[in-house]
């Protein structure tokens, strides 16, 4: 098969299959104490990495690599969320006690919520996209509070009381699978020829069009493409924690992904998985401190502007996420 | 039939003109020079052909069709490349991927096929790749394909501009300042490699030039402008005994 031609890519879903195995072990087999090393809220933990991971790598299409300024990715993932909710919870009242409809339905609710999400994305990206300069910005940040202005009022969707009794469908698995394939499909566009558009729109968008790129499509695509991802993540996240409130998705939501994202490296895939890692890892880690985590979140985010503008990846990638390039067929000739 | 032909061609700018009545017919296969005093209107000419700016008035033919009111990125399709007075690479970008970022349009694969890297991307990169490659060995730059544009020296920046702008397959290139920053010695050998690029693809070449040793070099006609007017239009020898243009360029004789 394609995607197995390089013993890299095999040694790369080797780890990630020890990764699934070990953690799977941790956290199901009893080792102290009756309990497993792994309880259920580090599970719940690691759930939230990816999701958030997926979150700040579509950002990043947008952000990163095509050189708009959208600050307000939450919006969609409200829109996501919202919308697999009210298909599992609402209308269908699937369970987890029977995994065999619950699972297909859940499925199909999170690709209905990223597909929403995307007709969003569209509505917002294609009049402000075709103007250059600041107005993308001021278009997410209005979009983002109008989304959660109309779930506040919208009675099926619980309003102001939030939407709860949502199935647990989010477990280890999912999250594996969610945030492995995302991140992939998401790489494979960086590193194809449209990938290549966007980071020549970035770069110089009057130069991108002398050489016959259509600026504006390709900029829609890629918004409407990063607002299904986040609708997507949305998804997974309303059935992870089983309750959603309108103001999970406010703008304050929104500026964590941003920087998530500038920390980590807005123009690397690497450094908008390793943004999000760090953050949200590290209050954790840090648990011992109490409310002195605090002040080391935002401290991170000033050393980092301070000492690597560019983000802590900077414009490197992890060799797991590099595209075997071409063969130096004749580069030495 | 001529390959570009413009008649009546103004330009405002509110109440400025800075084009005014501007006509030029290039015939397949020539290289013309388009000179004048800063602030002429040359390269509001070029930013009305590639698109850039809408004509207040005039027609545009380009190969048959009238290309006013179409946007840049359609017009590079239709076979119009140019490159700029300043440099302006994907600095960020590879040097090879500055070359395949010009054939994107022509990239037989979808979205689709980008997300789930499917044969045809597969197929699509390689085809891509032998093409950028054999184009950056035209232009000498294939040691440092995998180089950062930004990096490159500006000699080698200002090849890599023309080769993207070869990229589209152009059958009219139009060159801003090509020679801008350059030696004699670099300004020679560009000349040669606008007559060779012109004969090996096929191509008809207008340009803008300061370097009046370039312009006479290598233009079979040459076209002076000056506060939007066409002062003067003829082959080299004509136009430097013109005595408008000397006027133009250094005023009035006392």
């Amino acid at each position: 098969m394609r995607f197995l031609r390089s013993h890299r890519t095999l040694a790369t879903i080797l780890v990630f299959v020890l990764a699934y195995v070990v953690i799977k072990v941790l956290s199901t087999v009893p080792l102290v104490g009756g309990q497993p090393l792994m309880n259920r809220y580090y599970v719940q933990l690691l759930a939230l990495v990816g999701i958030n991971i997926v979150m700040t790598v579509s950002l990043g299409m947008v952000n990163g690599f095509t050189g708009q300024f959208s600050i307000g990715h939450a919006g969609f993932m409200a829109v996501g969320a919202y919308t697999s909710a009210l298909i599992t919870t609402v209308w269908l009242h699937v369970g987890t006690s029977n995994p065999w409809v619950g699972y297909p339905v859940f499925v199909l609710a999170i690709i209905a919520g990223g597909v929403v999400a995307a007709g969003a994305g569209y509505l917002v990206g294609a009049p402000s996209l075709r103007l250059k300069g600041d107005y993308l910005a001021i278009v997410t940040l209005s979009a983002n509070e109008l989304i959660r202005t109309v779930i506040r009022v919208t009675p099926v969707l619980g309003g102001p009381r939030g939407l709860g009794g949502i199935p647990r469908f989010t477990n280890l698995e999912v999250i594996f699978v969610f945030t492995i394939v995302s991140v992939v499909l998401m790489r494979n566009y960086v590193f194809s020829s449209h990938g290549r558009s966007m980071k020549a729109v970035r770069d110089s968008e009057i130069a991108a069009e002398a050489s016959g790129i259509n600026t504006t499509q390709q900029k829609v695509l890629v918004f409407v493409f990063s607002a299904f991802f986040a609708g997507i993540s949305g998804g997974v996240f309303a059935h992870l924690l089983q309750f959603i409130h309108p103001d999970n998705f406010s703008f304050v939501k929104s500026l964590e992904y941003l920087i998530y994202l500038y920390v980590g490296g807005s123009m690397s895939l690497s450094g908008a998985i390793v943004g999000p890692a760090i953050f949200t890892l590290l209050p954790e880690l840090l648990r011992n401190l109490q409310q002195w985590r605090l002040v080391v979140y935002p401290l991170v985010l000033i050393l980092t502007m301070i000492f690597r503008t560019e983000g802590i990846m900077g414009l490197k990638e992890f060799s797991f996420i590099l595209i075997p390039q071409r063969q130096q067929k004749g580069a030495d000739a | 039939m001529a390959l570009l032909e413009i008649e009546h061609l103004t330009e405002f700018f509110g109440g400025l003109r800075a084009v005014s009545d501007f006509n030029i017919r290039l015939e397949h296969g020539e290289i013309v020079g388009l000179i004048g005093p800063n602030g002429a209107g040359k390269t509001t000419v070029f930013n009305v052909i590639t698109g850039v700016y809408r004509p207040t008035q005039g027609t545009i033919v380009f190969d048959g069709q009238s290309i006013v009111g179409k946007k840049t990125h359609q017009i590079t399709q239709l076979g119009i490349a140019r490159t700029f007075q300043t440099i302006r690479l994907f600095s960020q970008s590879s040097v090879i991927d500055n070359i395949k970022i010009a054939y994107h349009f022509r990239m037989p694969y979808g979205n689709m096929d980008s997300f789930l890297h499917t044969r045809k991307y597969w197929e699509g990169e390689r085809m891509v790749d032998d093409y950028a490659i054999d184009l950056l060995r035209i232009f000498h730059l294939d040691q440092q394909a995998d180089n950062v544009s930004g990096s490159l020296p500006y000699g080698a920046q200002r090849r890599l501009e023309i080769a993207r702008a070869l990229a589209t397959k152009p059958k009219l290139l139009i060159l801003d300042e090509p020679a801008a920053g350059m030696n004699p010695a670099e300004a020679d050998e560009l000349m040669t490699m606008i007559r060779w690029l012109r004969d090996q693809f096929d191509l008809t070449i207008l340009l803008i030039e300061h370097q009046m040793r370039v312009v006479m070099g290598v233009c079979e006609r040459i076209k002076v402008m000056d506060f939007g007017e066409t002062i003067c239009e003829g082959v080299p020898e004509y136009v430097r005994n013109d005595p408008r243009v000397c006027e133009a360029y250094l005023g009035k004789g006392a």
